[in-house]
């Protein structure tokens, strides 16, 4: 356990900052203390916080809101799917317990190391992840609230931001950007004309179901 | 209960749908390739899905014109990411050159 809390210490200031950063916006956008922090700990998913956050500031309907979080997580199932074989043993209370701290960087952290990954590494390093992120929200929440007028500093522009850095990171076969361009486009049309949000699902999903039916299969 | 929290309990159940129940099944057998490329390509369709339409619609009409910000901003914040900048260093860089153009606009 304590390879993996180690080998995840490098990434432990910007998972903290990144939650800082989400306490902050999130206090802006008018959530209370209490649902910022409520939120990290019950959903604990950085990106999909931040997709409902201006949702949520916006009125967005509450289905589309919840569909549109499960459709962020979706690439969870892939971590489980790979993660699960290396937890046999484990008491099924415990694995509905660390289901929940499944997350991008500690899932990197595990399969770097050794593939199969090994359970202690993940676990030691969800654990300084979680720690991480939910500590940061609380330290953005304490600071979040003393800002004014957030737009006054680009403040609102920091979720497009944040979304658009995650996609240009990801971007490294040309079928990606294929990918990346044609549901940008479709997105934006859709606004235009979907009323409540939905164009994210609608595009997300259309677009990734056509790419995954059409391109080769390649493993990474 | 208010309806933020409603929210949040609606959305910690959806995320932990897509966490617990491959994970609790121990899968013993890989998912089909088909279905891993296409868990692979959601977020690549998802977040541009997200991003774009933030930026470029404003009140229901296409926002394109260059005297628009956050267009800028998003160039900004794609190259440097692009490039290997930091996330974090990436963003603040993009929401500083928002605040800069509405600051001199």
């Amino acid at each position: 356990m304590r390879e993996g809390l180690v080998a995840s210490l490098a990434l432990v200031p910007s998972v903290f900052v990144y939650g800082s950063v989400f306490g902050g916006l999130a206090v802006q956008a008018g959530l209370t203390p209490a649902q910022v922090l409520g939120m990290s700990v019950l959903v604990f998913a950085g990106a999909a916080q931040f997709v409902a956050v201006p949702m949520i500031a916006a009125g967005t309907p509450l289905l589309a809101i919840i569909v549109t979080t499960y459709v962020v997580n979706m690439r969870h199932y892939l971590m489980a799917a790979t993660l699960a074989p290396s937890f046999r043993g484990f008491h099924r209370l415990w694995l509905a317990l660390i289901a929940h701290l499944i997350n991008d960087e500690s899932f990197a952290v595990a399969v770097a190391r050794s593939r199969p990954p090994d359970a202690r590494v993940y676990l030691g390093s969800a654990l300084a992840i979680s720690g991480a992120f939910v500590g940061g929200v609380g330290v953005g929440v304490a600071l979040g609230g003393l800002v004014e007028r957030p737009e006054r500093y680009g403040l609102d522009f920091a979720f497009p931001a944040v979304f658009l850095a995650l996609v240009a990171v990801q971007l490294r076969r040309r079928t990606d950007w294929l990918i990346a361009v044609s549901a940008a486009a479709f997105a934006v049309l859709l606004a235009l004309v979907l009323p409540g949000n939905w164009h994210i699902v609608v595009a997300g999903l259309a677009v990734s179901a056509l790419g995954a039916r059409v391109l080769p299969v390649e493993e990474p | 209960m208010s309806r933020v929290w409603l929210v949040i309990v609606g959305m910690a159940v959806a995320t932990y749908l897509t966490r617990a129940p491959m994970f609790l099944a121990l899968a013993h057998r890989p998912l089909p390739p088909r279905v891993r490329l296409w868990l692979r390509l959601v977020p690549l369709a998802v977040l541009p899905a997200l991003a774009l339409p933030m930026v470029l619609v404003r009140d229901g009409r296409l926002a394109l014109g260059l005297a628009h910000p956050p267009l800028w901003g998003a160039v900004v914040v794609f190259v440097l990411a692009a490039r290997g900048v930091n996330l974090l260093v990436s963003v603040a860089a993009a929401v500083a050159v928002v605040a800069l153009l509405r600051a001199l606009g």
